[in-house]
This record gives structure tokens, sequence and C-alpha cells, in this order.
């Protein structure tokens, strides 16, 4: 696992970051941690500063969740379907999907509080990137 | 009761509008999400042997709005048991309240369950069900020296402007929702538990509490647990200090906990060893127990297990085999 990370940390420093996560422009936040982030999209917690997240996932296997899963939650895809079978018995959901970074897009730009991730050459200034990966 | 659990889940299944995967659930909607599980067991044990329909329970959740949301847990006990060595047969199809409460969340430091919950001391309490775990036993300390669950408040949240550490402030102040159904009724229950989270990879904690029972024995426990999961090991120790007062003036302690290992060698194929001492004091009941055991998931949601455990306390040397599944 630790080398998969590694892997994607040295092909993001090579080849510069391919996905931003992206919030509202009118969100108050110039960056946050992957910490941050991780916390959120695994709904340990809800809250960045004051703002209450709604994290926004990419249906099915793309490439973009792979990466955003191994690098931004530090978890492989069997690791994370475990976990999220044991927060079903906890009550808890996983994050809401959209089928494309499209819609993930138009999302953050209309809901105050969405949070979600997109290729970075899509991010202008309709949206606010906090984090590259 | 159970025909209205299973017109609950026939509605559930007509309604439902998102495609199904095992283990999580029917997400009819945003407030109402329906899932349940079932185990079953064998056991040897004094050249005894029996199986067991154990668990069979139903759970709903949902989330009525961003601030308040709820969860209810139906669960029989021991539903259908053979003694295979007799031929004996028994059950229970009574449903029980196994958690029955709602929460309103505040901040992220400030959030309020009520009702009846799993009490929130360590890893083990926290998990109890078969699928969810790795043996098909708990270890004594999870089952003799606190109450399983817990029918009041309890304040949890992270403590703001510390890194990291989640923190549970609870209480109850009447009896058990569904004394049937705890393994210590009690009247009184409180405490305060903490954990913080090292890395993604580890974690410790602890927790201090007390709890008066029915038959008026008081009982003050500190608690410590400490864990380390990545993909291919577990290692997560547990321990228990208990101080009981009786009531007719007798005191005593207990101290229990217990050590476990697993390897995962795939995804599907585990080894599991464990290492549990328990000593009360007040019977006199010493044991140390080992347990050895693998577990096989074809998938994460249906958990085949077999453990034999070996005790100090020859005549309770056991073999367990277990199916269990979420659904």
């Amino acid at each position: 696992m630790k080398i998969i990370i590694l892997f994607f940390g040295l092909l993001i420093l090579v080849s510069g970051a391919n996905y931003s996560v992206i919030v509202s422009k009118k969100l108050s936040y110039l960056s946050v941690s992957s910490h941050e982030i991780r916390d959120v999209f695994l709904q340990k917690r809800h809250t960045i500063g004051d703002q209450k997240l709604i994290p926004i996932n990419l249906v099915g296997q793309d490439d973009a969740r792979s990466t955003f899963e191994s690098v931004v939650l530090g978890m492989d895809r069997n690791r994370l379907n475990s976990y999220w079978i044991k927060q079903h018995f906890a009550g808890v959901n996983p994050p809401v999907t959209q089928p494309s970074y499209e819609s993930i897009k138009s999302f953050v730009q209309n809901v105050d509080g969405a949070i979600g991730y997109i290729p970075s050459k899509m991010v202008d200034n309709s949206v606010k990137a906090v984090y590259e990966f | 009761m159970i025909r209205r659990v299973g017109g609950l889940i026939t509605l559930a299944i007509a309604l439902h509008a998102q495609p199904y995967t095992l283990g999580n659930g029917l997400h009819i909607d945003p407030m109402f999400n329906i899932g349940g599980y079932f185990s079953s067991e064998f056991q040897s044990k004094n050249s005894e042997e029996s199986l067991t329909f154990d668990d069979v329970a139903v759970m709903a959740y949902g989330d009525i709005n961003p601030m308040f949301s709820y969860l209810a847990e139906f669960e029989a006990v021991g539903f259908y048991h053979k003694n295979l060595s007799t031929g004996e047969e028994k059950g229970n199809q009574k449903f029980h309240a196994e958690r029955f409460y709602a929460d309103l969340w505040l901040a992220d430091a400030y959030n309020f369950r009520l009702g009846k919950m799993l009490t929130p001391i360590g890893y083990w309490n926290i998990e109890p069900i078969n699928v969810l775990r790795d043996t098909t036993s708990s270890p004594l300390y999870s089952m003799l020296l606190f109450p399983k669950f817990l029918t009041g408040v309890d304040l949890n949240g992270y403590i703001p402007n510390v890194d990291n550490v989640h923190y549970h402030l609870f209480a109850q102040n009447n009896h058990d929702l569904d004394e049937e159904y705890i393994n210590i009724p009690n009247t009184h229950f409180y405490g305060f538990s903490a954990e913080k989270e090292l890395t993604n990879e580890s974690s410790f904690g602890g927790s201090v509490g007390e709890y008066i029972t029915l038959t008026n024995q008081r009982t003050r426990f500190i608690q410590a647990n400490t864990k380390f999961d990545n993909e291919q090991w577990q290692m997560m120790g547990e321990m228990i200090f208990a101080q009981n007062n009786f009531a007719d003036n007798d005191h005593s302690s207990t101290l229990s906990g217990y050590a476990q290992g697993m390897y995962r060698y795939t995804q599907e194929h585990a080894f599991i060893g464990r290492y549990e001492y328990y000593n009360d004091h007040h019977t006199n009941y010493v044991d140390n127990i080992a347990v050895a055991g693998y577990s096989y998931r074809p998938w994460y949601p249906v958990s085949l297990k077999g453990e034999y455990q070996w005790h100090s306390l020859r005549d309770e040397n056991t073999f367990l085999f277990s199916l269990s599944v979420l659904f």
C-alpha cells in the first residue's frame, strides 16, 4: 500500500497534479489538508472550520476515484469497502455520488458546502481549488 | 413481531431505488435505510456439540435533516438452538431492542445521542456482531465487566483544538430500555472515554466509569485500548480493572484483558491468535485463554470462521465454527 502511495506521490511530482479538490468560490478556504479532506469523505467529520460540508464522490471505478482513494484517503478499494460496511452497521452512509466530472463541478458551483474532485484542467474561476493530488 | 419485520423488509424491497449490494443494506431514501444480519454457530465443548442460529437482526437508520438522525435495531438472540448430542431443541424468537437512538448534531465537537446505544468503550464493544469480528467468540473482558448497552445520553465529538481526539461523555440514570437483553442490568451508569488517532493505521484510548447494578453492586472501572491496523496486519489489545463494592459491604476487584493479532494472508483469508486473561477475586475465577482462529471471507459481508480455545480451566476447551452474513 505504501508503495502505491509513494508511486502516486512521485507521479504527481514528476507530472504535476492531475486532480483538484474543489469547493464553492463563496467559501473562505484558501487550502485544506489531506487529513481534513479524508475525515470529511470518510464521514468522520462534517465540517472544516465553521462550514458544514457535503462530500461528493465520482460514481464507479474511474481513475480519478482510485487515485483519490489511494492518495488522499490512504485506502485501497477493498479496505474502503470493508470500512463502509462497518459504517453501515453504525448507521452512516458513504458520500453521495455524481456520474461525471461535469456534474460534480456543477454540484459544487450550486450547493454551498459541497466538496468534490475533478481534473485540474477543468478548474476555472467558477469553483475554488483547495487541494491538488 | 416476525411478521412485522417481514412486512417491513418486503415493503422496503418494493420501494428501494438504488441497486442492492450485499453488506450495504437497502438505501431507499436518505431518511430510510435498512439492513440486518444473522449468524449461526457450531460449538463442541465437553464432548457436547450444539448448533445455534444465534443472532437474527434487522435495523433501520437515516437522516431526518442535516442535524437529526436515528437508528433502530431489533435482534433475536438464540433464535434456534439444537443440542446435537442429546437432540434437545429450543429457541427464542422474541426480538429485543438492541439499539434505539436519535442523534442531534450541533458541531463536530458536540453530537448528542439519546436512547439505547452500544456503550462507547474500546474497540470490541462497538463492533459486537459476529460478521464484523474476526473470531466467533468474544473476550470475557467485553462480556462481563461493564454493561454492553447504555440507555441514556452520550455527548460525543472531537475535542476542539486537540488533534484527532474523539471523546464520549455518557450517562444513564434509569433502567435499561430492554432489561431482558443486557449483560449487566443496571440503574446508573456514567463514564468518559477518549481515543487518539495517531495515524491512519494506529490509535489508542481509554475510559473511566461507574455503574450500579440491580443488585446494588457498585463498580468503578478504568480501561485502556490500543490498535494497529494496516492491509496485512492487525494488532489490538484492551484491558480493564474494575473495583466492585457489593450490597453486603464486601468488596473485590477484577482484572481482565486481551491481546489479539491477525495476519491477512490474502483479502479473503486471515489467521488470528488471541490471548486473554481474566481474574475475578470475588468468585476466584481465574482463566488464561489462548485462541487460534481462521477467517474466510469470500466477500467481506460473508464470514466463515473457525477457532479453538485452550483454557487454563481444562474443561472449558472449546471448538467454534460460525457462518454470519451482513445484508
